[in-house]
This record gives C-alpha cells, sequence and structure tokens, in this order.
C-alpha cells in the first residue's frame, strides 16, 4: 500500500475510533479493503468471515482488528457483527457457480438479514453495497458508447443466463428498497473486473476455454478493469464521504487496455497460449444461435451465451470513472501500468509455485 | 391438468420446475419456501403466480393435486405427511426419508390414502437406466441377477456442493445420521435395491475418511464408504468415495449367461457377453466388440441429442411423467414402494454400522512379528 494516498478523515462520515463492519473479509477484495483501512488509522475494524481470519494476516495493527466467525444467512450472526457498526462494507456474496438459487441465497438473503440487523441496531451512517458492472444491461446503448452509473440495469436478469448477475441485481435492488421505505443510508459501489496479486484468471469479457482452447472474444473492446487496491480506495471514499447517500459509484481505472492488448501482455508475461480471435460479428451471431438452441431444445444446452450476455460483456463500450472523481475525490492511486505489472508478476510466481 | 406445487426452493427445485415445465397436462401452480425471497425468486424466474412460506397456507392456497417436496431430509417426513393428509400426491426428493421407520409410515399412509408416492432417484430413469432395464426384461442376463456391483462417487472438490458442506460446520448434511453418506449413497444403493427379492439382505459396511479430508480437519465425516449386500443366491458390493478416479458413477450386474455395465456419466450401456472365445479369438475378437459397442451407445446419444431429449435432468422428466401418469393408477409406480423402503433399510443398516465401529475399534490383522536378526 506504499503508492497509496492519504485519505484525510477529517470532516468524514466517521472517526478513526468508529466501528466498521467488513463481510467478506477474507476474501481478495475484502483482505485489501481491511489493510487499508487500518493503514488510514481505523481502530475498531470488524470482520466478518466464515473460515477463522488470523488479525494479523491484514498487516496492521492485529489489536484493531476483531474477527466475528459467521455466516450471514443466521440472523443471529448478522445480529453479533452488525452491533455498534457505524459503516458496513459488505463484501460478501455468493458466486453460485450455475445455480440460480444458490447465488440468490449468499447473496441477496444474506443482504437481507445483515440489513435489518444493521438497522435494529440504530448505529448505522452508511452501508456500502459491493455490487458488480454485471448488473448493467448494455442493450439500448450503441456501440462504443459510454456506460456510466446512469445506464440502466438489466431488467430480466434471469434471462441473463448468468446467476451472479441475476442476484447482484436483487441484491441492488433489495439495498435500494430499504433505502426507500426503512431510509436505510446506503451507497452502491459496483467495480468492473477487480484484479490483482491473489486472482489470477483471465476475465471472461476478454475470453474463455469452453472446449479446451482459449477463444478470444474480446478483440478491440475497452475492458473494465479495477486494480484491487484502486477499486478499494474508491470503496472507502464511497463508505466515508458525506452527502452521497442513494448514490451508485462505477469503479474502474484510468488508461484501461483493449482486450487485444491484455492478453499480448498477459502471454507475453505470464505464458504463452493459443488462442482464437472470435470476431464481434461472429461473437453475436454464436450468442444469437446458442440462444436459440437453448430455447427451442427445451434447456438442453443452458442459456450460457446469448444476445444480452453479448450486450453485457463483449459489445465495445467505454467506461467512464468521472463520478467517483468529481464526488469521491478518488484518484487512481496505482497507475494502470505499475498494476498490471504487479499482477503479472503475481501470475508467474504463483505459476512458478504450482 | 394436473396442479403441481414445490415446497423448498432451493437448487433441486430448480430442475424439477425446469422439468415440470416441459411436461403437458402439468402446471406449477404454487412454490413454497419457509425463506419468503428464495420462494418469491423461484416463483419470479418460472412465472409461477403464487408463493408462500408456510405448507398449509399453500396446501390450503394454491390447491395443488402433486406436491414435490425438494426441502432438505430431516423434514422429508413432516412435509410429506402433511401433504398426503391434505389429499396431495408425493413426489419426495432423496433421500426419501432420515430412515426405514419414517418411510414404512409414509408409503402406508400414502397407501391407506389411496394416493401415490415415489422419491428422487432420478438416475434410474435416464436414457441408459431405461435401456438396460429394457435389455434385462428380455432375459438378456439369461435369470436372476447373481451379483452387482454399485459405485457412486463424488468429486469434494466441485465447487457447487462441496465447497459449501466443508466451509459451513452447520450445514444441515451434517446433522443428517448418516452426514454426507445420507444425502448422496441412496441413488446407488436404490440401482442394488431394484434387483433384490428380499426384504431383509444382511449389510456389511466399512467406511472411514479420507485422509485427504482428515488433512482438513473433518473427522467426523466418512467419505469413503464399501458396502457388501448379500442374500440367498445373490451378492452386491457398494462402493462411494471421494478421492478415487475416475468418480464413478457406474452398475455392474452379472446374470447366470450374461452381464451389463452401465456408464451413468458417459451414459453408456456395454453388454458383457459370457461366452468365451477360444485361444487368440479371445483376445482379439471381445474387444472389437466391444469398440462395436461403444460406437453404437455414441450413435445413440447423438440421436438423443440431435432429437432434443437428452437434458442432464431427462432421467428426472420420466420420472416425474411416469409418476404422473400412474397417479390415476392406469400404470404402475415408476418406484415400487418395496424397492423403496428397502434402500432404506439398507441405509439404516450401512449407517448403524457405521455409528457402532468407531475406526479405533476395527479389528486389524496382526502385523507379522518381525524374525530375530541373524
Amino acid at each position: 500500500m506504499n503508492s497509496m494516498q492519504h485519505i484525510d478523515l477529517h470532516g468524514s462520515l466517521v472517526g478513526p475510533d468508529d466501528l466498521i463492519l467488513v463481510t467478506g473479509a477474507g476474501g481478495f477484495i475484502g483482505s485489501r479493503l481491511v489493510a487499508r483501512l487500518l493503514d488510514l488509522g481505523f481502530r475498531r475494524v470488524r470482520c466478518l468471515a466464515r473460515q477463522p481470519l488470523d488479525p494479523a494476516r491484514f498487516n496492521g495493527d492485529a489489536a484493531h482488528v476483531e474477527v466475528v466467525q459467521g455466516n450471514l444467512l443466521s440472523p443471529d450472526d448478522c445480529a453479533a457483527a452488525a452491533r455498534g457498526a457505524a459503516v458496513i462494507f459488505h463484501l460478501a456474496a455468493g458466486r453460485g457457480e450455475k445455480s440460480y438459487p444458490d447465488a440468490f441465497l449468499n447473496s441477496v438473503v444474506t443482504t437481507r438479514n445483515l440489513l435489518d440487523a444493521a438497522l435494529a441496531q440504530g448505529a448505522l451512517r452508511r452501508f456500502v453495497n459491493v455490487s458488480s458492472f454485471a448488473v448493467y444491461s448494455n442493450v439500448g446503448k450503441p456501440r462504443r458508447g459510454v456506460l456510466d452509473e446512469s445506464c440502466p440495469v438489466e431488467q430480466r436478469p434471469e434471462l441473463r443466463g448468468d446467476a451472479y448477475s441475476f442476484a447482484k441485481v436483487k441484491q441492488d435492488e433489495l439495498v435500494a428498497e430499504y433505502g426507500r421505505k426503512h431510509g436505510l443510508p446506503y451507497v452502491i459501489v459496483r467495480p468492473g473486473y477487480v484484479y490483482g496479486p491473489g486472482r489470477d484468471g483471465i476475465t471472461g469479457r476478454v475470453g474463455m476455454s469452453p472446449f479446451g482452447i482459449f477463444m478470444h472474444l474480446g478483440g478491440s473492446n475497452t475492458i473494465p478493469f479495477t486494480f484491487v487496491d484502486n477499486c478499494v480506495e474508491a470503496m472507502i471514499r464511497a463508505g466515508i464521504t458525506k452527502g452521497v447517500d442513494g448514490h451508485v459509484f462505477n469503479v474502474v481505472d484510468d488508461d484501461l487496455p483493449s482486450s487485444r492488448g491484455f492478453l499480448r501482455q498477459y502471454k507475453r508475461h505470464v505464458r504463452p497460449f493459443r488462442s482464437i480471435y472470435v470476431p464481434h460479428a461472429a461473437c453475436y451471431a454464436l450468442c444469437r444461435v446458442w440462444e436459440w438452441y437453448s430455447d427451442w431444445s427445451e434447456g438442453q444446452l443452458p442459456p450460457l451465451f446469448n444476445r444480452r450476455s453479448w450486450h453485457a460483456y463483449w459489445k465495445s463500450t467505454r467506461y467512464s470513472n468521472d463520478k467517483i472523481k468529481a464526488q469521491l475525490g478518488w484518484t487512481q492511486p496505482v497507475p494502470t501500468a505499475e498494476a498490471f505489472d504487479r499482477y503479472f508478476r503475481s501470475c508467474r510466481e504463483k505459476r512458478a509455485h504450482a | 391438468m394436473l396442479r403441481i406445487a414445490i415446497v423448498g426452493c432451493g437448487k433441486i427445485a430448480d430442475a424439477h420446475a425446469a422439468q415440470i415445465r416441459r411436461i403437458d397436462g402439468a402446471e406449477i401452480v404454487g412454490v413454497c419456501d419457509r425463506e419468503p425471497l428464495m420462494a418469491q425468486q423461484l416463483a419470479e424466474r418460472f412465472a409461477v403466480s403464487q408463493h408462500f412460506s408456510d405448507v398449509g397456507q399453500m396446501l390450503a392456497g394454491a390447491t395443488p393435486d402433486v406436491v414435490h417436496i425438494t426441502t432438505p431430509p430431516a423434514s422429508h417426513f413432516p412435509i410429506a405427511r402433511q401433504c398426503l393428509q391434505a389429499g396431495c400426491h408425493v413426489y419426495v426428493e432423496k433421500p426419501f426419508t432420515l430412515d426405514a421407520i419414517e418411510a414404512e409410515a409414509l408409503l402406508a399412509l400414502a397407501a391407506t390414502r389411496g394416493l401415490a408416492v415415489t422419491v428422487g432417484h432420478d438416475d434410474q430413469f435416464s436414457h441408459v437406466a431405461r435401456r438396460m432395464r429394457a435389455l434385462v426384461r428380455t432375459g438378456y442376463l439369461g435369470g436372476p441377477a447373481v451379483h452387482m456391483e454399485s459405485s457412486y462417487c463424488y468429486d469434494l472438490t466441485d465447487p457447487g456442493y462441496a465447497r459449501a458442506l466443508l466451509a459451513d460446520r452447520n450445514h444441515w448434511v451434517r446433522r443428517l445420521p448418516g452426514k454426507l453418506l445420507h444425502n448422496i449413497i441412496s441413488h446407488g444403493i436404490a440401482r442394488i435395491a431394484e434387483f433384490l427379492e428380499s426384504d431383509s439382505p444382511q449389510v456389511f459396511a466399512h467406511g472411514f475418511t479420507s485422509p485427504r479430508l482428515r488433512q482438513l480437519g473433518e473427522d467426523g465425516l466418512v467419505d469413503e464408504l464399501r458396502v457388501i449386500i448379500a442374500e440367498e443366491g445373490r451378492t452386491a458390493y457398494f462402493t462411494f468415495s471421494s478421492q478415487m478416479r475416475p468418480a464413478l458413477h457406474e452398475f455392474r450386474v452379472f446374470g447366470p449367461k450374461n452381464g451389463l455395465v452401465l456408464d451413468q456419466d458417459e451414459e453408456t450401456l456395454i453388454k458383457l457377453p459370457g461366452a468365451r472365445l477360444k485361444s487368440y479369438a479371445a483376445k482379439f475378437v471381445p474387444p472389437v466388440r466391444t469398440a462395436r459397442q461403444h460406437i453404437g451407445n455414441v450413435a445413440t446419444n447423438a440421436r438423443t441429442f440431435l432429437g432434443r431429449d437428452f437434458h442432464m435432468k431427462a432421467g428426472m422428466k420420466n420420472l416425474i411423467e411416469t409418476f404422473y401418469r400412474s397417479i390415476d393408477g392406469a400404470t404402475a409406480p415408476p418406484i415400487p414402494h418395496r424397492e423403496i423402503l428397502l434402500t432404506a433399510r439398507i441405509m439404516d443398516a450401512v449407517f448403524e454400522q457405521l455409528d457402532r465401529r468407531s475406526p479405533q475399534a476395527e479389528t486389524e490383522v496382526p502385523a507379522p512379528r518381525r524374525r530375530a536378526a541373524r
């Protein structure tokens, strides 16, 4: 975190002795978030995690970290975790793999439990709901249009063929509903693809290997990357900046690479492998045919690829981070070139030790 | 039009809803889950008009003819009993109940009320399982089965279920009498039960926790199980393993004349002729014949796929359809009640033996004495 900027807590929504709760603290983003909160001087950081966590893992003063082991499906665990929390960073979510009920249960039901507990204990000043770019529809946008916070969210997420996207849409709806009905002070943070040391996969926006060979689907598209430390910085600002209740913030870095550029760098710096480029038109046609066949065959092939998913993931789109800059005062702490350098290095090291 | 309801809106309920939707003459009229949000999400995704968080209200409000029970196993018995008492036919996901006593009570209640009951042993209704059953009925085995080998393995690195179980010390699976085994092995045991004639075969079970699971601190979960089942003139082996590869889902049945091998994952059925060729012909001709059978299986699977009937849950659809047809009594129930009960009894015997024999208490063959150094 050496390259991180100082965030002035003076005049912020909370002070260093206010209690901060982080759910999903053992995860890729959550652990960096906790480390950064400690780095900023917060002295009461509570981590909720399913598995036991060593407070020393966050590279800060372990005495400032309280670990609560629990499950968000348990209202009692939620009550214990939320007690006295002034800000909640809610990162825990169920990816669900291919199961809609699993993703929904571990994203929406858990969020409802946490919200009920947070509202009941009465100390909450900000609920930071960590969402995803996966909620955006992007259907009505022209090619190379700008995707920002004003873009519509998927209206029929069950048709996307993506359990995670469905669950995240429903989670966001729930949080907004609690805002309207119960006066929940919330913000929604929607990161693009969060990368960094500890996550070595390639986002499906670049491509995938459904049949053993990598299909490059992104082509010249800009990929909405955000380096984990940069993303964490935006989340913290969203959690402590006054006057932004009810706002949505997209998080992407500056100087985003194209899919092709990223893939070239990845092959050069991490490992070479064969890939086949699938042009945009062919990718769209494939999604269209797959969608048709899935319907016609009554689900003999699951609807993983369809026009909605093409618009959301593979249509040429530009991304804006103007709002986090203007309203949260975010500037990118780790420049993109340095971020990718760190990322590729960690990927290489992981492969070397595999 | 049959009015269908689903109780329990978790992962397997999705599969039920998807297959019911493909069946003519059936309509899902209500879904129910103790967690209202779960009921709501299933209703939304499958365009079901009503959702409930209470079974009684669902029975009264949706007035279903058939209820599919897809809750965790501990609640199968009370919910199925409630549905039967309300005059509904019930399809209960596997395992049917927690034990044979509950199974017997449910089956008796259904018989008294003239209602249909089945259990979700859908693997037995996959295309390949039906092909095998048809072949057995033609007398291919040459008489009653002599021996069976059923393997039903589970890869604990599977992200969906196993990771959730291993990460959660309070997972409901851990509270079942047979824990992990209880929720999985009935598919493989039921295949054997189909061929047994006695109602009380002998059962010898040996189970242990794999070293890999011990490393993860999971001493209480048995994930390796070997069972011998025996009755007059017939034996069977059952294997459950989380560690062996390939993680087989295979059934072998041998008659006095021929045998059959069913591979559930590959959906292949291979005939094992009992007659032996002579001399070197035995080395060359049978492999060619087996290769031809494999090609035949590929062709059959391809035909089924092209015919849009090769869904991952094709067995479930067939079982549900067959069950619905049996409701008016025109056809026999897809799974005989005797077979449901026998499966439960065998599982009871397995879990009782695993409970009784802790690993330390097992008799070991004494190690040979060391010879004195010369």
